[in-house]
């Protein structure tokens, strides 16, 4: 509340400074309309702001002057002299009030009723040279506190900034000839106060670049006042944190995005005032927009009190847009529905308005905050609100950074991107080269890995083992590990654009000078990875949720992704594969007694994966799959890389290798059946189904997922768990619970007492025939 | 008055850019080698504090290449091009002569290189002398391929 009586005093004071102009106009000539207009507009505005914060004295003396203006203007009374003073006394005795509130005092005692009543037609004008000179005394104590100020070009700016940038490297130059010809100890003190000047010089020169975000937020009022007007609402804006300082660059780079999410705030966000009593909110919306310094990011919240975001809503727009697919629809968390507000061609708004809602806009939101290396998050409840968060960098120029080497040459790694930073000898990280592909396991999780060296093309001297493995996750994308030579320190550096050659590399972000003077090159952490093959695919959606998918009963299965000889994307569940082989397609694979062969080593495999048997040529890859009695080889192209299996496959239409589809890193990848492999392959007659069943079972109930889960998966049904958003064939559940059974679908109790069974719809929980037996019908039933 | 040309030689041969053109010759220090550039790109350099993106002319004129490291100092142009500083390797930096006419077409047949970078012959009180396109260089063999 307190904020809001500031931001109150602080508009009055604004308006009462330019009203100081006006007034003297409109004595002179009290039919000026136009000045009149303006005079009212404040009275107006003090007293629906006093109705607000209960300055009841206050209000009563702006309710009066607004009252006789209106009849001014309505024509209905001609102003005079008499009016002209006591409207002026009025306003005087206003700014006397604010000033009290603003300081916190007491409001200047005595009766306000003698000022009101000369307004009325007739009256005498009062005195009131009390209340002027406290307003003149209040202006002069306002321009003394006021920092004297001048303008400057950035452009003078950005040379005083580079001299003082040449002065540092001069110094750090004449720093290093002192060490190595010692001199005389008056030399060494003259030069280190020298180098204390020069630091606190490039402080000062660091801080005239950054502004007071107060800077962007002062229009903001303003723009939330004639929007609302103009859509018929009621807003009050809260704003804090305008002390808060960064880059002037910066600013101008967030004026559009902010100004647009405060549009869509007003717009789509707060309700009309009829509507929000309705919904038992107050009738005035409320819109707050803060910024604090968090480390060296700046996080800007907008935060309104109205209808919130619908995220099932934004879902269907995005389906009937043909922005997402269907069965990517149904996997989405609620953060990530949210986040489709970002997606190009979606708005939820029915109806296109002048103000905002034209499709067009928070994609553009997102784009340019992601250009200046910031994020923007959204988070909303329906019914109660919305929360739009941008998180910017400080600046644009200045960037911590990280110094790594490869041999003997430098470069720098942006400090933001960095997720840790692991010994590759380490006890918890282990390298392991999958098809040529190097893969990081560290602590449990497999990250793709790719030695520096081997991007940027240098000789590679150090061994694997030997390196330091940064871990990486570029705005927006996955993480990846690279391999470096050597660590060497945390910097703040000044980073400047790259020539267009070295830009286009796509590897760097720009150079800047070490300490030494030396030129560094910093890399860009998602051109890194382009170049050195990993695959950045969770840059879609999935990624820039704030908030993890659910994984499903919380075991992923690991698979490995490859290409086929077909140059399909597939997956393979990473547990039947053996190991990978690579034969000389010529020697090594032949038909024989019917059917596709491969020879390895010793044995003699039957081989899938192959369509066109004659076109084999040169080297072909082999995955060994092994079911625990037998092995099959599996040709194949590249191994991409070891991913796990998110729940949802699409079953294929009909039997065959592929088993069916499912989205790895937001690409179709095809799942290939192993069972349906060694199937057909061993020559083995089995009954396959037609897709895989879907068994739901509780994820909480541990015996289920212990003891009962492997039958299920073994009998060949996919588990999911209970707020899974797929039809399942068979639920299962213990005896006591009531289930609605799904459509199609049947539920199976299981009893813990064998007596409680009934053979049918219950079954003794450790009765395996009896529980395989209904499994079985639970499908039967389905074809 | 006419314009100023700086007198270079690059690959053996002496060629003029226009001296307004160059900001400074300077004599390149260490070079930092920037992997996977184009192979005209030698690599960065520092002047003072600004970064100079150093070019070889050799390279960029399909004339061979300069050894930049071989411990020797090597002679080179800053010029500066889209708000960049490049520093462009020259054999020897000679004069600062007067143009006495405008450039002219060469009708006779030059070295792919030249031709590329070409911006016609100048006559000066040295004789003929070709005026080179700094632009050129600095984009070197690559874009001319690409815009093709």
């Amino acid at each position: 509340m307190d904020d809001l009586i500031a931001d109150f005093v602080a508009e009055c004071r604004e308006m009462l400074e330019s009203l100081g102009g006006e007034i003297v106009a409109w004595e002179a000539n009290p039919d000026d309309r136009a000045r009149l207009d303006s005079i009212f507009r404040f009275v107006h505005t003090v007293k629906g702001n006093c109705g607000f914060f209960d300055f009841p004295r206050l209000e009563a003396l702006s309710h009066a002057a607004e009252d006789a203006l209106a009849d001014c203007r309505s024509g209905r009374r001609v102003p005079d002299g008499a009016l002209v003073s006591a409207v002026l006394a009025i306003i005087d005795r206003i700014g006397e009030m604010i000033s009290a509130i603003d300081a916190g005092e007491e409001l200047p005692s005595g009766s306000d009723s003698a000022l009101i009543d000369a307004l009325a037609p007739g009256a005498e004008g009062p005195a009131t040279p009390v209340a002027a000179t406290v307003v003149a005394d209040n202006n002069t104590k306002g321009n003394n506190s006021t920092p004297r100020t001048i303008r400057l070009s950035v452009e003078l700016l950005d040379r005083v900034m580079s001299g003082v940038s040449d002065m540092v490297l001069a110094r750090n130059e004449l720093a290093r000839r002192l060490r190595e010809a010692p001199g005389e100890v008056e030399v060494g003190g003259a030069f280190e106060r020298l180098s204390g000047i020069i630091a606190e010089m490039r402080d000062a020169i660091t801080r005239t670049r950054m502004q007071r975000i107060e800077n962007l937020f002062v229009a903001l009022p303003r723009m939330v006042r004639d929007l609302s007007s103009e859509l018929g609402k009621q807003v009050l804006v809260d704003i804090d944190g305008g002390d808060v300082e960064l880059d002037r660059e910066m600013i101008e780079m967030i004026r559009d995005p902010l100004t647009h999410i405060i549009r869509n705030a007003v717009d789509h966000g707060i309700e009309a005032p009829a509507d929000r009593l309705k919904s038992g909110k107050r009738e005035i919306g409320l819109l707050s927009v803060s910024a604090r310094q968090s480390g060296n990011q700046i996080l800007i919240e907008i935060a309104d009190d109205g209808k919130g975001i619908d995220g099932s809503k934004l879902v269907e727009k995005a389906l009937a847009n043909g922005v997402i697919e269907r069965d990517v629809a149904q996997r989405m968390s609620k953060g990530e529905q949210l986040a489709l507000i970002f997606e190009a061609g979606l708005s939820t708004a029915k109806e296109v308005t002048a103000i905002s809602g034209r499709g067009v806009g928070m994609d553009v939101v997102r784009s340019n905050v992601e250009r200046i290396g910031g994020v923007v998050e959204v988070d909303s409840v329906p019914g109660k609100g919305t929360r739009m968060t941008l998180r910017v960098p400080l600046t644009l120029t200045i960037i911590p950074a990280l110094t790594v080497s490869i041999g003997k040459q430098h470069f720098a790694i942006p400090r933001s991107a960095i997720e840790e930073i692991v010994r590759a000898n380490g006890a918890s990280v282990t390298l392991e080269t999958i098809g040529g592909a190097g893969v990081a396991t560290i602590r449990g999780r497999r990250v793709p890995e790719v030695a520096l060296a081997d991007v940027l093309g240098l000789p590679n001297t150090m061994k694997d083992e030997d390196r330091t493995l940064v871990v990486l996750r570029p705005s927006g994308g996955d993480v990846y590990a690279l391999a470096v030579d050597r660590i060497h320190d945390h910097e703040e550096l000044v980073v400047k654009p790259a020539a267009p050659a070295v830009m286009a590399t796509g590897l760097y972000a720009g150079t800047t000078l070490a300490d030494d003077g030396s030129p560094i090159l910093l890399f860009d952490p998602a051109g890194l990875a382009q170049v050195g093959g990993v695959r950045l695919e969770t840059l879609e959606r999935g990624a820039r949720a704030v908030e993890a998918p659910i994984a499903v009963n919380s075991n992923e299965i690991p698979v490995l992704l490859f290409r086929g000889l077909d140059g399909a994307r597939r997956a393979l569940r990473l547990g039947v594969v053996d190991r990978i082989e690579e034969v000389d397609a010529k020697e090594a694979i032949r038909r024989s007694a019917g059917q596709l062969r491969v020879q390895l080593g010793e044995a003699i495999l039957p081989l899938a994966g192959v369509d066109h048997p004659d076109d084999l040529e040169g080297k072909v890859r082999v995955f060994r799959l092994n079911d625990g009695s037998h092995e099959i080889g599996y040709a194949f192209r590249e191994v991409i890389d070891l991913r796990s299996l998110d729940r949802d496959v699409i079953p294929a239409d009909a039997p065959g290798d592929v088993g069916g589809v499912t989205l790895i890193d937001g690409e179709p990848a095809e799942l290939i059946d192993a069972h349906w492999i060694f199937a057909e392959n061993l020559g083995v007659a089995a009954t396959r189904p037609a897709a895989q069943p879907v068994c739901r079972l509780p994820e909480n109930d541990a015996w289920m997922q212990n003891m009962l889960r492997p039958i299920v998966e073994a009998a060949g049904y996919l588990v999911i768990g209970e707020k899974d958003e797929i039809s399942a064939d068979v639920t299962i559940v213990s005896q006591d619970r009531v289930v609605a059974p799904e459509e199609g679908g049947r539920v199976l109790r299981l009893a813990t007492d064998p007596d409680a069974a009934d053979g049918l719809d219950s079954v003794y929980r450790y009765d395996r025939t009896g529980l395989l037996i209904a499994l079985k019908a639970a499908t039967a039933g389905r074809r | 008055m006419n314009e100023l040309l700086l007198i270079v030689s690059i690959a053996g041969s002496r060629v003029a850019m226009p001296a307004a053109a160059v900001e400074s010759v300077v004599e390149l220090d260490t070079l930092i080698p920037v992997p996977r550039a184009p192979a005209h790109l030698a690599g960065l350099s520092a002047l003072r504090s600004r970064v100079l993106t150093v070019i070889d002319c050799q390279r960029s004129l399909e004339l061979g290449s300069t050894d930049l490291n071989d411990g020797n100092l090597h002679e080179a142009a800053v010029v500066e091009l889209d708000g960049h500083n490049y520093a462009l390797t020259v054999d020897a930096v000679e004069d600062v002569v007067e143009a006495l006419s405008e450039p002219a077409a060469i009708r006779a047949a030059m070295g792919d290189g030249w031709e590329r970078v070409s911006l016609g012959m100048v006559e000066t009180e040295e004789g003929p002398l070709l005026l080179v396109d700094v632009a050129a260089l600095i984009s070197g063999p690559g874009a001319e391929s690409r815009a093709a």
